[in-house]
């Protein structure tokens, strides 16, 4: 059990503990608590709650499969210091190398594409980012607006941005880790990967969730096994589970929860399980949305072309499935599939594992059928059949970065033209993502139709009573409602038209 | 080569790739340095009974603990109506009006300090809406009126809205937006011998918060210095507004003797700071059989917020352009702002012209579908129209001229393909049953100068080095814009050198007195221009002395001032043939310094001729006029509302451009600015006055995936042009305007729905208010479907 986290920060090797291990990774950075760095101050906050990426870093950690650090985008004031044990982190202070800009930052001057300059460090940094990560053939201009998409910039306009990274696309990306013994790091944070940590070892977790007044030195446990998560889980029932944090750091900066002691759950194996077979998607709860991104692409299409509008790309690598299920948001974007799939649940407890059917997880608004001495572990999701028609939709205010006002899923079990058995959840009508069964029983047994789905729209809008609040007014998500299951049956049409020409 | 037409980098830019630019919160920690929190009022309007900080005095780490009590001079400040408290005294009159302000020796000690301290109030019922504050005949300043010269008979005015072939009237409603400048309101005061304070601010306006930092603290003007290095974006949200966060630092350093420095959270920054103005306005504009607008009405009402601010000045801009780039015979204008619990609205970039322009533009769209004329061919006819004495009138008797406006719209007509295009939308409209296109052009006429005509003026000073280097310092500030890379290549022009040889210093009121702040989009003719005067006294003199060392009774050149040139670094007689005897400019200096010549000058300039009677609401307030059209085509989900904005084609005369790569950036960020306006920008308040949209979790500014797929930007050569720097012409504010292209493309969608029936759209066309017209446009066709309520 290690005593201190152990990260690299620009290449240089860090050793950390006290108070330093609770600060925000953006605190860390600028105000210089690691005795051992100066402030890097190149790093901005302008929103400290991960929604406009002026605080992108790039965070490299080991892949087990070719020893290699991979590097991701993530909003460094929304994540913490303790999060980064095993990891290299990269400011854009390590970019420029003697006073010789970077590729990005070059084209970044010659394009115009800084004006105030306080976003420009985080779009240094995301492009940098998706350069690592591109494949050969480059970004396309759908691969590069979405990549950039956690990005906010008020001065620019964004085209002199754009414009900046197309003038390099041609160009092989510059590997990040020439500026750094990157094999010696990656061996090195390999081992510290497999290792649990204790930190900070001791403080009362009396007043956990509070707000501070104090600077108390917060106690990280990062355990490296199931039972180990369970027993530091049964230890500290008080502690906060943490996984990306993408949520928990928003909470923190707005001064409304600050755990004095935490446990990441990131190291789990168990956690990070990932599995597609032909019938069911098997997915840890410490699996980052990014992951399932990919691994969804081909197995659950409609699935994975959601989530490329999950929070941001810089959410997308910090973020996962057990976080959104988890903190219970009505408006989570993740619930809907799981209603409509029946996704069950398995959590872990001292007294070994449990299953829960999903709709049963959910007990009212932010409660769950979880005791304090249980963890998520891992989400079993049954893949529609060829039977099946499915789609999923996020309405938002605006299409990328956005918290959506109103999320429906339709899983349509076909017998030719009819409806053998209709699925259909919605949220952000609610005080949880439901099941509207009205509209469901609406359409059993129905032929798809225009209008079949309008009746069904209407008896759904009969049966949910949304709020009014800042992303929408209650007669709008009405409508919304209505109007999606129309929606979902163009979809559908759309979608079938090429393969009827096709057949 | 010279500097000027060439799109060289920012001068920051290498600084904002690597991180290396420094804003407030990043400059090195000073010795002994206070964290600066504030408390504002419970209430959003009360009266109040008491206000306890014992508990936060005693609390650890606290340093200071500041109320009204403890001001040392009169507790108002204002830059036209000295009515807004420095810090609420007897009644507060917004919620989260600044009420206590705390120094301490960490971020988490006044984080602490501020729960203990208790502001009791008395509650009363809050003026929010336009409404609520005509009913309660709460205004701010005077009713200003403007009529225009045919519009002063009342019988011709009112033959006029008799005889037209077409009125449309109605309530147009504008919401506001949030300026989001990235780095928010920020200040760091270090207190300096003898009680002086220098204070370094995020402003775009050093010496007003010099002066009211003063004021606040009982000192002589001359005991303040306050600095501007550079903004992390401002937008106007900086011109005034900055002075409470610098007032809250200065408070804080002068009562404790050490440094302090304020970095507002966002979502203090958002709750507590003005924004543009909400609108609503009556209207009633008339066209003829043939499209030409014979008359218009417009009764302006803005929602001022608590105090006056800029308020009564946006509304000025707002009356005067209420024409927009259209000639309309009658018109009689009425402007009001409101006084609201609110915090006080002020300048964001525009500064009331979209507001008005967002008005006329409507009414052109409505008489369009009510006439059958195309909405292009109905604005093309109304322009203004270049040396036509019966159309180059405004309704404040100015002439409009020198301009290109009806270029620009033949031009746009070809280069964005339009005709075509409207066939298409037409066709794709009648086929889709998902999706509605549509498709607009607006126009753009933006007056340029300060409407108040003491503020345009502007003062500099150059330092010429012995080494041939230079130094340039003006009152303008540098927010992102580009003010200080275009002043270099106006510098290093002058002087013939190379711009890595010249350095614009940041801005400070030591530096630069009584300037006016960096607004109105005239930064760089006004600072550039007093640049360039203090280098031409620099360059006589430089010229006397090069003549006398030049010439040459032997090779027959008898000194002549004006045969010297100062090119390539080089300083020569342009009479010796391949510039024998040149000499390098850095020992140019050297020998001139030894012969005592003066190598420094301050410039100043006034912009000529601009002069307007606000009681009259007659004059000619602007120098010229910057202007551009704008073609947007949208496509809008039946089903959702969801607006995605497809393609833009831009066309401006923004003049000879002194710097293309960054007027082009000006153009497109304000266009996407005023996108987002007239889009998903909605601030969205509760009955208690309080914003719920108070970050960019709630607050929707553009993102990069909303730019559309096609963005053509074009600019064209205006060859009557005869004023200003160089030739040029402003370029930050007018471009935004241009942004109500969208907003009148989602109209004009909607109106191929709306098969002839009228109907009303308010800025912002968010996916909420564009589905529930839309939703209320199909009702007729599908009885007995619920009827959804109107979106608040």
């Amino acid at each position: 059990m290690r005593d201190h986290l152990v990260f690299y920060l620009n290449g240089a090797r860090l050793e950390v503990r006290g108070p330093a291990v609770g600060r925000t990774l953006t605190d860390f950075l600028r105000y210089g608590d690691a005795p051992s760095t100066q402030p890097l101050t190149g790093t901005k906050v302008a929103c400290a709650e991960g929604d406009c990426g002026a605080c992108t870093v790039l965070v490299g950690r080991p892949d087990p499969a070719t020893r290699r650090l991979v590097y991701q985008a993530i909003d460094a004031c929304i994540a913490f210091v303790y999060q980064m044990d095993g990891a290299h982190v990269l400011t854009v202070e390590s970019l420029a190398v003697d006073r010789q800009l970077s590729d990005v930052q070059q084209a970044m001057v010659d394009c115009h594409g800084s004006q105030c300059g306080f976003c420009t460090p985080g779009f240094v940094m995301a492009l940098h980012g998706l350069r690592a990560n591109q494949p050969s053939s480059g970004l396309s201009e759908e691969e590069l607006r979405v990549g950039l998409s956690g990005n906010l910039c008020r001065c620019t306009g964004y085209a002199q941005i754009l414009e900046a990274a197309h003038s390099i696309e041609s160009c092989a990306a510059e590997p990040l880790d020439d500026r750094y013994d990157a094999a010696q790091i990656a061996t090195d944070l390999a081992a510290r990967c497999r290792e649990s940590v204790h930190v900070n070892a001791g403080p009362s977790a009396e007043s956990n969730g509070k707000p501070q007044t104090t600077t108390a030195p917060v106690e990280a446990f990062v355990p490296a096994t199931l039972q180990e998560l369970i027993a530091a889980r049964a230890a500290r029932p008080d502690a906060r589970l943490v996984a990306g944090a993408t949520d928990l750091g928003v909470q923190h900066n707005h001064g409304k929860i600050a755990p004095q002691s935490v446990i990441v759950m990131s190291r789990v194996p168990e956690l990070n399980r990932l599995d597609v077979d032909e019938h069911e998607l098997v997915i840890g709860a410490a699996v980052t949305w990014r992951q399932i991104e990919q691994a969804t692409a081909d197995a659950l299409p409609e699935y994975s072309r959601l989530l490329s509008r999950f929070g941001s790309p810089q959410v997308r690598h910090a973020g996962t499935l057990g976080g959104n299920l988890a903190n219970a948001s009505p408006i989570a974007d993740s619930i809907p599939l799981h209603m409509v799939a029946e996704s069950t649940l398995r959590i872990a407890g001292p007294d070994g594992s449990r299953e829960v059917p999903i709709e049963d997880f959910y007990l009212g608004y932010k409660e769950l059928d979880l005791h304090a001495d249980e963890v998520l572990e891992s989400v079993t999701t049954p893949l529609p059949g060829p039977e099946v028609q499915l789609t999923l939709h996020k309405v938002s205010k605006r299409r990328d970065m956005d918290i959506s006002t109103v999320t429906a899923a339709f899983w349509l079990d076909m017998q030719g033209q009819t409806i053998r058995e209709a699925r259909v959840a919605l949220g952000g009508v609610g005080p949880v993502v439901v099941r509207a069964r009205r509209a469901e029983a609406a359409l059993q047994g129905q032929r798809l139709s225009l209008d079949a789905m309008r009746r069904a729209g209407r008896a759904a809008r009969d049966e949910v009573a949304p709020i009014s609040d800042v992303r929408g007014s209650a007669a709008y998500r009405l409508q919304l409602v209505e109007n999606l299951f129309v929606k979902c049956l163009h979809d559908l049409s759309e979608a079938s038209e090429p393969a009827s020409r096709t057949a | 080569m010279p500097a000027v037409g060439q799109p060289l980098p920012h001068e920051s830019a290498e600084g904002h790739v690597t991180g290396g630019a420094r804003y407030i919160d990043d400059l090195p920690r000073l010795a002994g340095e206070l964290s600066v929190a504030f408390v504002g009022a419970p209430v959003a309007s009360g009266r109040i009974k008491s206000i306890k900080t014992a508990a936060a005095r005693t609390a650890p780490g606290v340093a200071c603990v500041i109320t009204a009590a403890d001001l040392a001079g009169p507790n108002h400040f204002g830059p036209i109506i000295s009515d807004e408290p420095f810090l609420a005294e007897g009644e507060v009159f917004y919620l989260g009006q600044p009420v206590v302000v705390i120094g301490a020796e960490t971020p988490e000690a006044a984080a602490h300090a501020k729960k203990l301290v208790k502001i009791e109030c008395e509650e009363l019922k809050p003026v929010l809406t336009i409404d609520q504050a005509i009913a309660a005949r709460s205004f701010i300043g005077p009713e200003r009126r403007m009529t225009s010269l045919l519009a002063e008979d009342d019988q011709a005015y009112a033959a006029a809205f008799r005889e037209a072939a077409h009125v449309v009237e109605g309530r147009f409603h504008s919401n506001g937006q949030e300026q989001f400048y990235f780095e928010t309101q920020a200040a760091l005061a270090a207190p300096g011998e003898s009680g002086a304070m220098h204070v370094t601010s995020s402003t775009q306006n050093p010496t007003e918060t010099q002066a009211v930092v003063a004021e606040s603290l009982g000192l002589g003007f001359h005991q303040v210095v306050c600095e501007c290095p550079r903004m992390g974006g401002a937008f106007g949200g900086k011109e005034t507004q900055s002075a409470l966060t610098a007032i809250m630092a200065a408070l804080v350093a002068h009562h404790t003797g050490r440094p302090a420095r304020v970095v507002l959270p966002r979502d203090d920054d958002m709750n507590i700071t003005g924004k543009r103005h909400r609108y609503q306005t009556d209207y009633r504009v008339a066209c003829d059989a043939d499209g030409r607008l014979v008359a218009a009405e417009m009764h302006f009402y803005s929602n001022g917020g608590a105090f006056a601010d800029l308020s009564t000045s946006v509304m000025e801009r707002s009356m005067l352009h209420a024409d927009n780039a259209y000639h309309i015979p009658h018109m009689r204008i009425v402007g009001k702002v409101c006084r609201t619990n609110l915090p006080p609205n002020t300048a964001f970039r525009g500064f009331g012209g979209p507001q008005a322009i967002a008005v006329i533009e409507n009414a052109l769209q409505q008489l369009a579908e009510r006439s059958g004329i195309d909405a292009w061919d109905l604005r093309r006819r109304n322009l203004y129209r270049d040396g036509d004495p019966d159309r180059q009138l405004t309704q404040y008797r100015q002439i409009v001229r020198e301009h290109v406006l009806e270029e620009i719209f033949d031009q746009l007509d070809s280069d964005s393909d339009y005709r075509a295009r409207r066939e298409e939308i037409k066709q794709f409209n009648t086929g889709s049953r998902t999706h509605v296109k549509g498709l607009a052009v607006t126009a753009v006429k933006f007056g340029i100068s300060f409407t108040t005509k003491f503020l345009n003026q502007a003062n500099a000073l150059v330092n010429v080095y012995t080494d041939g280097t230079v130094q340039v310092s003006t009152g303008g500030t540098e927010m992102g814009q580009g003010l200080n890379t275009k002043i270099k290549q106006l510098v290093a022009d002058e002087f013939g050198l190379d711009p890595s040889r010249v350095r614009v210093m940041s801005s400070s009121t030591e530096k630069s007195n009584n300037a006016s702040p960096t607004a109105a989009s005239a930064g760089a003719d006004l600072n550039g221009a007093a640049a360039l005067d203090a280098c031409h006294r620099i360059k006589r003199r430089m010229k006397d002395y090069a003549a006398g060392l030049l010439g040459s009774a032997e090779r027959g050149l008898t000194p002549a001032p004006e045969h010297i040139r100062l090119e390539d670094g080089l300083v020569y007689d342009n009479r010796e043939a391949g510039r024998a005897n040149a000499i390098d400019f850095g020992k140019f200096c050297a020998m001139a310094r030894r012969e005592r010549v003066d190598l420094g000058a301050r410039g100043f300039f006034a912009t000529p001729g601009v002069d307007y009677n606000r009681e009259t609401g007659r004059g000619n307030p602007f120098y010229y006029y910057t202007t551009g059209a704008a073609v947007a085509e949208v496509t809008i989900d039946r089903f959702t509302g969801e607006l995605t904005h497809d393609r833009t084609d831009m066309l401006m005369d923004v003049g000879r451009m002194i710097n293309p790569g960054i007027d082009r950036g000006q153009v497109i960020g304000a266009y996407i600015q005023g996108v987002g306006w007239v889009t998903n920008e909605d601030l969205r308040y509760d009955d208690s006055g309080r914003l719920l949209s108070t970050g960019p979790t709630t607050y929707k500014i553009p993102n990069v995936t909303d730019l559309p797929r096609t963005l053509n930007v074009a600019f064209i050569d205006n060859p009557k042009q005869s004023c200003n720097i160089r030739r040029s012409k402003a370029v930050g504010e007018p471009p935004l305007m241009l942004g109500i292209a969208v907003w009148a493309a989602a109209r004009d969608a909607l109106a191929s729905l709306a098969a002839g029936r009228p109907f009303d759209l308010a800025i912002p066309a968010s996916g909420e208010e564009l589905l529930m017209r839309i939703t209320e446009l199909a009702a007729p066709h599908d009885a007995g479907r619920p009827q959804p309520a109107a979106a608040p």
